[in-house]
């Protein structure tokens, strides 16, 4: 059992495919539990999908070098453009967000259309190639995770403060849109990280599933970081598995990124399982009547 | 209840807007250090956006608020909101500990975690409230009165001189109403101000000097026995929407129609 766990990662494309996919767990995992207190779950799809046009363009310009770079671009530019609509939209919030959306993506399938390759290419940009990656990547994906960990460590008390009670904080002084451009920032941040690994739309798994299964087995917020970091990587390892050992042994070809998504998913559905369960058990002596 | 002579809020002719749209006008009046006052209305007669606006977070757009003599956004750290319990999701992940301690948040500032000194001033206030013993509780557990027990906590662990509450007795059982009032009392003695968005006249008329009675605009601010008197209680709620048992406005009973 241990071999059949193990043994898929004797090559070195599936060592760099590991720990890309480790890297990207916990930081999806630590931004998913703010994306999941948020409820940004919709504002997450929509950066995934407005840094696709930033990855198209970065390719063109520049090739397969110049990805990151438009990605990072277009999420910045994203980023602030959903912070000022989430605040001041002229008409619901959602809608503007749809609008923006759906803006951005069909810029993006534009700009890859002109190119002969299209089809191949599309699949590439929107659902990642994990098997592929090389060291200049990892890096690039380790210190975007360092930044955006390293921001959600140092201004987690007033994220989780305007989380909870964004009247409170504004009250105290704090620039609730501030906070918000962070958070935007992180999370579109995340998306640019992803992109070469599980491409910009199978990343919202990871910006959602493993802070939505960690609120479902645990109520307390270290306990949620800890749930989601964990079952994200248990995704990561077991989907990589899964598509290796299915592929070699099996003969049945399997998107290593989706793999890892389906598997992320599975685990979800486990933790709900856990807190039904739960949540079945004869309840103690209510606290709010002592 | 010892009030000095320090203005702590001045209301000066202030008219509030959201936007172009007037919602409040010319609301004049004193709050001074040690003093509570009640802000009393109908639905909608701009109560929550005076405390807003107190608060800096509403434009003043005719007349002028001063908080400690200062314009509202200078003086928020010496201010403490306390906000509807019911407009806080119950289910947040959150310990009753880690709300007090969100009061003191600016005092430790940014990229800084609470130390000792802060942990004992939020356990101090939890203390105020009674229910030093349920630090670590989850904020959704405890009933509505706690909560809003714990949110007054986190306001005084801020060490404010003004104190705004947004209708915090609403729905609140009564042992978290003498518990809310007694803690209020606590902070006053220490010379801070109190400012209640209530619909409650009784309890205004407990636990405030002055009632500031407002419809989208000042019907009268003055001491509670004199302002909350059946007819301008008609004027601010209008008259078929109010009605008196007897002549006791305290058994004046606010009916929606």
């Amino acid at each position: 059992m241990i071999s059949y766990l193990l043994d898929p990662f004797d090559s070195p494309f599936m060592q760099r495919a590991l720990v890309q996919a480790l890297l990207l767990a916990v930081i999806g995992a630590v931004v998913s539990v703010f994306v999941v207190l948020r409820r940004l779950a919709f504002v997450s799809d929509v950066l995934t999908h407005t840094v696709f046009p930033g990855v198209v363009l970065g390719f063109l310009v520049a090739g397969d070098g110049g990805i990151v770079w438009g990605a990072l671009l277009f999420a910045v530019l994203s980023a602030a453009l959903i912070t000022l609509l989430s605040a001041r939209a002229a008409v619901t919030e959602d809608a503007s967000m749809a609008i923006v959306l759906t803006g951005f993506f069909a810029v993006g399938v534009i700009l890859v259309s002109r190119r002969s390759s299209y089809t191949a290419d599309l699949t590439a940009f929107l659902f990642g190639r994990i098997l592929t990656v090389d060291t200049g990547q990892i890096v690039t994906t380790a210190v975007l995770g360092g930044v955006v960990l390293l921001t959600l460590g140092l201004l987690g008390k007033e994220l989780v403060f305007r989380a909870f009670d964004p009247t409170g904080a504004e009250a105290r002084g704090y620039r609730v849109l501030v906070l918000d451009l962070v958070l935007n920032l992180a999370v579109a941040l995340v998306v640019v990280a992803a992109v070469r690994a599980v491409g910009t739309v199978l990343v919202i798994a990871l910006l959602v599933v493993p802070g939505a299964a960690g609120r479902l087995l645990s109520d307390r917020l270290a306990g949620i970081l800890v749930a989601a970091v964990g079952v994200a990587a248990l995704a990561g390892w077991l989907g990589l598995v899964a598509s290796w050992q299915a592929s070699v042994n099996h003969g049945v070809r399997l998107a290593s990124g989706a793999t890892v998504v389906l598997v992320l998913v599975v685990l979800y559905a486990l933790a709900a399982a856990v807190a039904a369960v739960r949540s079945r058990r004869p309840a103690a002596v209510p606290q709010a009547v002592r | 209840m010892g009030v000095s002579d320090e203005v702590l809020l001045r209301f000066d002719a202030a008219s509030l807007a959201y936007g172009r749209a007037r919602v409040v006008t010319d609301v004049t009046g004193e709050v001074r250090a040690g003093q509570a006052v009640a802000l009393i209305g109908p639905n909608g007669a701009g109560k929550s956006t005076l405390l807003r606006a107190v608060l800096g977070l509403v434009d003043v757009v005719g007349g002028r608020i001063e908080v400690l003599g200062r314009a509202p956004v200078r003086a928020r750290r010496d201010v403490a909101y306390v906000p509807q319990v019911d407009t806080l999701d119950a289910q947040f992940p959150v310990s009753v500990g880690q709300v007090v301690l969100m009061g003191r948040y600016r005092e430790v500032g940014w990229l800084r975690r609470p130390g000792a000194a802060d942990r004992a001033v939020a356990a101090a206030a939890l203390a105020a409230v009674g229910l030093a013993d349920r630090t670590r509780d989850r904020f959704g557990t405890l009933s509505g009165g706690q909560r809003q027990r714990v949110l007054l906590a986190r306001a005084i662990a801020q060490r404010p001189r003004l104190l705004l509450l947004d209708e915090p007795f609403n729905g609140v059982d009564a042992v978290s109403q003498q518990a809310l009032l007694d803690a209020l009392d606590g902070l006053r003695r220490d010379g801070a101000a109190v400012v209640i968005s209530t619909h409650d006249l009784a309890l205004a008329h407990v636990a405030c000097d002055e009632v500031c009675l407002l419809n989208r605009h000042q019907v009268a601010f003055g001491p509670t026995g004199a302002t909350l008197t059946p007819e301008l209680l008609r004027a601010a709620y209008g008259g078929q929407a109010l009605e008196l048992r007897g002549d006791d406005p305290t058994d004046a009973v606010i009916v929606a129609r």
